[in-house]
């Protein structure tokens, strides 16, 4: 992963998301920074389209990251091999001339149609955009944590029960569990069980087995922390949970040896990775076909006109879900879209071989020929 | 187009897969899972997660089990949705290599 272009997007992510109340007005908003939200800003780009990206998760890739960062991919045209990981991160490369702002992290809520034709768009952080155009690129849906499944456990989330560590200082002093078997858990399990600001009374791991999905180093460190004392690793299942007076005092684990066993805990937190649903642009009053939104294959508008949709979440007659024809999808969308920013110019088709005006949106020297 | 669950379920019903699902498309019956062809959205999630392989698009049926895109069909239709990962049925591990389990399936 290209650390300093993530960290660069993060910065920036972060500038804009402070910005007060205000929703930022921009031509563009994308949703899902997947490989095809991700060619979007590259079109639109080209067209000089600014846009603000929109994902659920922390980093950009969306499912080539999300479930196959290390699996290749043999049908990227020009391409005859690359991750998911390389393929992100060549986007990104990509897109950087056109200094779109990434908001990480967060979901779009609610979308409403103004007056004046523009979009208002608010997201679960209560990032807000007024958006001459939406561009949908979200994929399989946005990616949300397993939830364990322990009847009437569900109660306790966000008090007791957590899926992702949002404020690190609410663990501090508690007595914990961790659950799970990935490097999520072992993280924060040695977090947690270090000395540090946040260090808990005691830290518990439980896995259902004894092998981990994790980084092989992080594993030693946590079996070495607990040859020390400082943690603690058990083998087993949540089977159950046990309460009194509204508060989560412990749960069940069974162990391999067939024992059900009570762990007293203040906190749970339950790492079981990520999956993904379609979740609330079902509810966006787009034309639907199959929980899949419905476009033209002109512009790859939907139902609603100024909002697109790209990639896998959109089918039309003969529709493959491959990333290529998301790319082809993304451009045309962009010439579809640019009436609605630039109502009163003509767009031309240029080339970025030839053309020195895209030389120059794109940062790069016009090649002079002799 | 649909994905369809296939005979190796028959006996095991993992469930892994339906975690995964965006749309909950999976119904379940007593030994066996199916995918509601009205609903899946070929978006190819649930078949790594499967641990017998049981999952696979509609035109990669193989011949001798093409009759099971039109019992996931038809199964769906009765069956109640299932949304969330359960414990597999007691003897999975017992049933999942066997063949021709076509006549075991409970309706």
């Amino acid at each position: 992963m290209n650390l300093a272009l993530h960290a660069e997007i993060a910065d920036t992510a972060n500038a804009h998301d402070l910005d007060g109340g205000r929703p930022i007005e921009t031509d563009a908003v994308i949703v899902g920074a997947g490989p095809v939200g991700l060619f979007q800003v590259f079109e639109l780009g080209l067209l000089e389209i600014q846009a603000h990206v929109i994902d659920s998760l922390a980093v950009p890739g969306g499912q080539c990251v999300e479930l196959y960062p290390d699996k290749p991919i043999y049908d990227i045209p020009g391409v005859p091999v690359c991750t998911g990981q390389q393929l992100t991160d060549n986007l990104l490369a990509q897109i950087k001339p056109f200094g779109a702002n990434f908001h990480f992290g967060q979901e779009v809520t609610q979308v409403q149609k103004q007056a004046d034709g523009r979009f208002f768009v608010e997201t679960s952080r209560g990032t807000r955009f007024l958006s001459k155009t939406i561009f949908v690129a979200g994929g399989v849906g946005s990616f949300q944590p397993r939830t364990l499944k322990v009847d009437g456990i569900e109660r306790f989330a966000d008090t007791q029960l957590f899926y992702r560590v949002k404020n690190p200082a609410a663990f501090a002093g508690k007595d914990l569990v961790v659950v799970g078997g990935g490097d999520s858990a072992i993280d924060w399990a040695l977090n947690f069980a270090q000395s540090g600001p946040h260090q808990a009374a005691s830290v518990i791991l439980i896995h259902r087995r004894d092998v981990f999905r994790a980084a092989p180093a992080s594993v030693a460190k946590m079996k070495a922390l607990c040859d020390a004392f400082g943690m603690q690793f058990i083998v087993g299942q949540i089977t159950g949970h046990e309460e009194q007076d509204g508060r989560l005092q412990g749960i069940k684990v069974s162990g391999t040896d067939g024992v059900t066993r009570v762990v007293p805990l203040d906190m749970l937190l339950v790492f079981f990775g990520l999956s993904p649903k379609l979740g609330p642009i079902a509810e966006w009053g787009l034309g639907l076909d199959h929980k899949q939104v419905v476009v033209d294959t002109e512009k790859f508008e939907t139902s609603v006109p100024g909002i697109f949709a790209v990639g896998d979440i959109n089918t039309y007659p003969g529709k493959k879900k491959l990333i290529l024809s998301g790319f082809h999808e993304a451009t045309l969308a962009a010439f579809g879209a640019a009436p609605y920013v630039f109502p009163d110019k003509r767009v031309q088709l240029q080339y970025t071989t030839t053309s020195s005006k895209l030389h120059k949106v794109l940062g790069v020297n016009s090649p002079v020929f002799d | 187009m649909t994905h369809v669950v296939l005979e190796s379920c028959i006996r095991c019903k993992y469930t892994d897969c339906v975690d995964v699902c965006p749309v909950d498309c999976f119904r379940e019956g007593p030994n066996f899972l199916t995918i509601d062809p009205d609903e899946c959205i070929d978006c190819a999630v649930c078949i790594p997660e499967c641990p017998v392989n049981a999952i696979l698009p509609e035109e990669d049926v193989p011949t001798e089990q093409l009759q099971f895109i039109k019992l996931n069909a038809e199964l769906a239709r009765k069956w109640p949705s299932i949304t969330k990962r359960k414990t597999p049925l007691p003897d999975a591990d017992d049933w999942k290599d066997r063949k021709d389990k076509l006549s075991e399936l409970i309706r």
